[in-house]
C-alpha cells in the first residue's frame, strides 16, 4: 500500500484579485521506502505540494492519505498528532531551536511523543552517531557549522522512527560538497533504515541520488521517472 | 512540564537584556509594594496598639447602651468584685477599669472644658504610656484621690503649675451639680491636641463620687499579654460577667478604626491593581515582541507534530518563568529593604514637629516601626506573578491561530 495517495490535489492562492492555482489537480502514489524526488522550476508547485503531504499547508481541493489517514478529516490538534507521529521535516535553513543543543533538537520530538527517559537517550545517540554527530551533541546550532546544523535537523527528522520524511531545499543553503555529503546520508538512511525521503528541491546532485523522479510544471506533475 | 519551563527560561535568556530590564521592572514595582506594606501594616499596628492601650483594652466590658452612646449613666457596677473574678479568671491579664465625666476645670484665673479620666493608677501604668507623657510632677498613685494629672496646654490655659489647686464642676448621673478640689500632680505632654488641652487624669474613686456611682465604671478594660487569644479570652470574661453587659473584644469596640484601616488597605489594594497593570502592559509588550520575532520558530514547532496548545502553553510558561524569577527577586529585595524599618522604625518627628503624633485621634509614637503584613506580601507576590501569565495570554492565544506553513514563511 502507498505511504502516500494524493488524488486530484488543486491548491489555489488568492493574491490580491488574481488566484494563482498552485497545484492543478495532482495524482501521486508514493511507497514505502522510496526516495523520490519532486524537481520542477521556481513556482512549479514542489514545495507546496510537499506542504499538503505534511499537512502544512490545505489543500483548496482533493484528497492527501498519509499512511492510510486522509488528512482533510483531520482536526488541528488530530493534524499536529499525525506528523508527530508518522512525518518528519528537514527545512531548507534548518530551523532548528537556538536555545537547544544538538542533542536536545533531536530529543524534542521524541519528548513530544512521550518516549521514555532511558530509550529517549538511546535513539537521540544513535541517531546522532547515524548523522555523523557523535561527539558533538552539546552544541547549540549557533557552534555548528551549516553542514552540521542540517545533519542535526535530520537527525531530528528521524529521531521519532517517522514513516515519511519530507524536506524542502535541503541543500540549498550548503557548499556542494556538504551537499553531496548530506544526500549521502539521507540515501544511507534510506537504505539502511529504510526511511522514505521525498524532496522537494532543483539541485541536480539531489535528483542523480534519487530512486524516483517527479518533475511538475505550473502546478501538474509532467513526468514520472523511477529509476 | 519541568522540561517545558526549562525551555521556556532559556527562551528568556535569548534577549537577556530584555528580559532583565521587563524583570526588574516587576521586581521593583513588587519590592516597592512590600515596602509600603511594611509601613502600612506597621502604622496599623501603631494606631491599633494605641487605640486598644487607651481606648478599649483587647477585652472590653461595659454596658450596651455605653457601646451605643458614650453616656455617663450608662456604667457596670460592682466593678471591685467583676475586676476580682476577671483577674482570676484571665491571671496574666491587666485589668484596668475607666470611668469618664465632662465637666468645667476652674483655677483662680481660668475655666477650661475637660473630659476627666478616673482610672486606676497602678494597671493603667502597665497597659499605656501615658505615665511617660508626664513631663513634669508624677504619675497617679491609687491612694491619693485629689491628685491630678492635666495636659501642659491646658495648665497654659488656666495659669497653673504643679502643686496648684483647681477645682473640678461637672453633673453627676442624677443629674446634680457635683464639685471637687484637685491638686496638679503632674503635667502631661502627649502630641494630641485633644488629649493635652481637653483630657485630665485622676484615679478611679473621685470620679465615682463624681458621677454618683460608687464602685462603678464606664467601661473595664482587659489587656492580654498575647493580643492573638482575643476572642478566647472574651469567652472567658463572658462566663464571669453579668448577664446584660457587653463583652466585646477590641475590633468590635473600635469599629471607626478597624474600619478605617480596612478602608486604608483597600485603597492601597486598588492603587497597587493599577500599578500592577501598568507593569503587565510593558511585559505584554515584552512577551509580545519575543514571541513575533519568534513565528517561524512557532511554525517549525507546530510543523514538527507540537500541538498549538502546547506551543501557547510554552509561551505561557516563558511569562510564569518570569513572573516567579521576577517575584522572587523583588520579594528579596522588598523585605531587606523593608529590615531596617521593622527593626529601626521611620522616624516622622521631623515632619510632625514631636515625638509623638494624632492618626485618627490616636496618639502614636513618631518613630513608626514597620510589620512586615505577610499575608498581603503573599497576595501581592501572586498577583504579580498572575499579572505575568495573564500578560502572555494574548501572545499565547495569537500562536494558536498561526498556519504552520504560514508562520515558517515569516522572516
Amino acid at each position: 500500500m502507498a505511504i502516500v495517495s494524493v488524488r486530484n490535489l488543486q491548491r489555489t492562492y488568492q493574491q490580491g484579485t488574481i488566484t494563482v492555482r498552485a497545484l492543478n489537480g495532482v495524482d501521486l502514489d508514493i511507497d514505502p521506502g522510496e526516495f523520490t524526488v519532486l524537481m520542477g522550476p521556481s513556482g512549479s508547485g514542489k514545495t507546496t505540494l510537499l506542504n499538503c503531504i505534511g499537512g502544512l499547508d490545505t489543500p483548496s481541493g482533493g484528497t492527501v492519505t498519509v499512511d492510510g489517514v486522509e488528512l482533510g478529516a483531520l482536526s488541528k490538534g488530530a493534524l499536529s498528532d499525525m506528523r508527530l507521529a508518522k512525518l518528519g521535516f528537514v527545512f531548507q535553513s534548518y530551523n532548528l531551536i537556538p536555545v537547544l543543543s544538538a542533542y536536545e533538537n533531536a530529543e524534542f520530538v521524541l519528548l513530544l511523543q512521550g518516549v521514555p527517559p532511558a530509550e529517549r537517550r538511546e535513539r537521540v545517540l544513535q541517531t546522532l552517531k547515524d548523522v555523523g554527530l557523535e561527539g558533538l551533541g552539546d552544541r547549540r546550532p549557533s557552534e555548528l557549522s551549516g553542514g552540521q546544523q542540517q545533519r542535526v535537523a535530520v537527525a531530528r527528522a528521524i529521531a521519532g522512527k517517522p514513516a515519511l520524511v519530507l524536506a524542502d531545499e535541503p541543500t540549498a543553503n550548503l557548499d556542494s560538497k556538504t551537499g553531496h555529503s548530506l544526500i549521502e546520508l539521507m540515501k544511507t538512511l534510506n537504505e539502511e533504515h529504510g526511511i522514505t525521503f521525498v524532496f522537494a528541491t532543483h539541485d541536480p546532485k539531489v535528483m542523480d541520488a534519487a530512486k524516483r523522479v517527479v518533475h511538475l510544471v505550473d502546478g501538474r506533475i509532467e513526468t514520472d521517472e523511477r529509476r | 512540564m519541568m522540561r517545558l519551563l526549562k525551555l521556556a527560561a532559556r527562551n528568556l535568556t535569548r534577549n537577556l537584556r530584555r528580559s532583565l530590564l521587563t524583570g526588574a521592572a516587576i521586581a521593583f514595582g513588587l519590592a516597592m509594594m512590600v515596602l509600603m506594606i511594611t509601613l502600612q501594616e506597621g502604622s496599623y499596628k501603631e494606631m491599633l496598639r494605641s487605640g486598644i492601650s487607651t481606648l478599649a483594652g483587647h477585652v472590653v466590658i461595659e454596658d450596651p447602651e455605653y457601646t451605643k452612646e458614650e453616656e455617663p449613666e450608662y456604667v457596670v457596677h460592682d466593678v471591685a468584685a467583676l475586676s476580682a473574678k476577671l483577674q482570676e479568671a484571665l491571671p496574666t491579664a491587666v485589668i484596668a477599669p475607666r470611668m469618664q465625666v465632662g465637666g468645667l476645670l476652674t483655677s483662680p484665673t481660668n475655666s477650661v472644658g475637660i473630659g476627666l479620666r478616673g482610672v486606676r493608677a497602678a494597671a493603667e501604668s502597665q497597659v499605656t504610656d501615658f505615665d511617660e507623657k508626664v513631663v513634669e510632677g508624677e504619675w497617679l498613685d491609687d491612694a491619693d484621690d485629689r491628685g491630678i494629672l492635666i495636659g501642659v496646654a491646658m495648665a497654659d490655659r488656666l495659669g497653673v503649675g504643679l502643686g496648684d489647686k483647681v477645682v473640678f464642676m461637672g453633673q453627676s448621673r442624677g443629674g446634680e451639680v457635683e464639685s471637687r478640689l484637685f491638686r496638679v500632680k503632674g503635667l502631661f505632654r502627649t502630641g494630641g491636641a485633644e488629649l493635652d488641652s481637653f483630657v485630665g487624669m485622676t484615679t478611679l474613686g473621685p470620679v465615682q463620687e463624681l458621677n454618683a456611682t460608687p464602685d462603678a465604671a464606664h467601661q473595664i478594660t482587659v489587656h492580654l499579654q498575647n493580643p492573638r487569644a482575643a476572642h478566647e479570652a472574651r469567652e472567658i470574661a463572658r462566663s464571669v460577667t453579668p448577664a446584660g453587659l457587653s463583652v466585646l473584644t477590641w475590633d468590635e469596640a473600635l469599629p471607626d478604626i478597624v474600619a478605617l484601616i480596612k478602608l486604608d488597605r483597600v485603597s492601597a489594594d486598588v492603587m497597587m491593581i493599577v500599578i500592577g497593570l501598568i507593569v503587565a502592559m510593558g511585559v505584554l509588550n515584552t512577551v509580545l515582541m519575543s514571541v513575533m520575532e519568534r513565528v517561524r520558530e512557532f511554525g517549525v514547532l507546530l510543523g514538527i507534530g507540537m500541538r498549538p496548545g502546547r506551543v501557547a502553553t510554552l509561551v505561557l510558561a516563558e511569562g510564569l518563568v518570569l513572573g516567579l524569577i521576577s517575584t522572587g527577586v523583588g520579594i528579596v529585595v522588598g523585605l531587606a529593604l523593608a529590615w531596617p524599618l521593622v527593626h529601626y522604625g521611620l522616624d516622622y518627628s521631623a515632619f510632625m514637629g514631636g515625638d509623638t503624633m494624632e492618626m485618627e485621634g490616636i496618639v502614636v509614637s513618631a518613630v513608626i516601626k514597620g510589620a512586615y503584613g505577610w499575608g498581603r506580601i503573599a497576595q501581592y507576590s501572586f498577583g504579580a506573578i498572575v499579572f505575568t501569565v495573564l500578560s502572555a495570554i494574548y501572545p499565547a492565544w495569537y500562536i494558536t491561530r498561526l498556519e504552520p506553513v504560514q508562520a515558517m514563511r515569516n522572516v
